[in-house]
């Protein structure tokens, strides 16, 4: 299945674009997206991030599906 | 959902005359007998030699505005406020400017004083918003916030 991701801050730097769209298997989880995107782009083990699924961050491993909206979120740096 | 839903982020600093601005709006509502104001301003901080001359914010929006209207709605919950307005920049923000206005009104001050504090820590803490601090010479560093 395909999977939207957008990135922020200093991921997005890291990945050179804000989102993208990239091929998984079937019943990919937030453990295993993490995994391969860290495979994909190495300083992202580096640093510490969030996934948030439909703009809520996932505290435990999450079987993705087709039409989530994944977002990566390094730490937040508001106020 | 009593209260509609508010747009927080505005573009670059946020202006003292638009925070007095605010202020004055009150004047109307005069069960109000206590205000409370938070207002972040960047710091030139220096870092190896370099010194923060601006912070470019950029959020995950949409996540943002509803985390935003969240943790109003907790705080309306949690606190007798008569009102409570959060603003925060999006874009450069030089130091010395302001980037974050949180205004809480109520009768009386005590709530105040503990709404606010609430408010801005949920804030910093709960809202995917991110600093890039810009140098002096060009260069930039992400920030952390502090817990």
């Amino acid at each position: 299945m395909e999977l939207k991701i957008l990135y922020f801050g200093m991921i997005a730097e890291i990945t050179n674009c804000s989102e993208e769209v990239i091929s998984v298997f079937k019943d990919c989880n937030t453990t295993q997206l993490e995994a391969l995107l860290e495979e994909k782009y190495r300083r992202l083990k580096d640093i510490s991030f969030k996934i948030a699924i439909n703009q809520i961050i996932a505290d435990t491993n999450i079987k993705l599906k087709q039409d989530n909206e994944i977002a990566l979120l390094p730490p937040f740096s508001g106020g | 959902m009593t209260k509609k839903k508010k747009t927080v982020f505005v573009e670059g600093p946020i202006s003292p005359s638009f925070i007095a601005n605010s202020i004055e709006k009150h004047q109307t509502k005069t069960s109000i007998g206590a205000h409370d104001i938070f207002l972040g301003q960047v710091r030139a901080d220096q870092i190896d030699g370099k010194i923060v001359s601006a912070i470019e914010y950029s959020a995950y929006e949409e996540m943002a505005e509803n985390t935003f209207h969240q943790i109003r709605e907790e705080t309306f919950s949690k606190f007798d406020l008569t009102c409570m307005h959060i603003y925060h920049s999006i874009g450069t923000v030089k130091s010395g400017e302001i980037c974050l206005f949180v205004f809480v009104s109520a009768p009386h001050r005590r709530v105040t004083f503990e709404a606010l504090e609430y408010l801005v820590e949920r804030i910093k803490k709960d809202a995917p918003v991110f600093g890039k601090e810009i140098f002096d010479n060009q260069t930039h560093q992400w920030k952390v916030n502090q817990p």
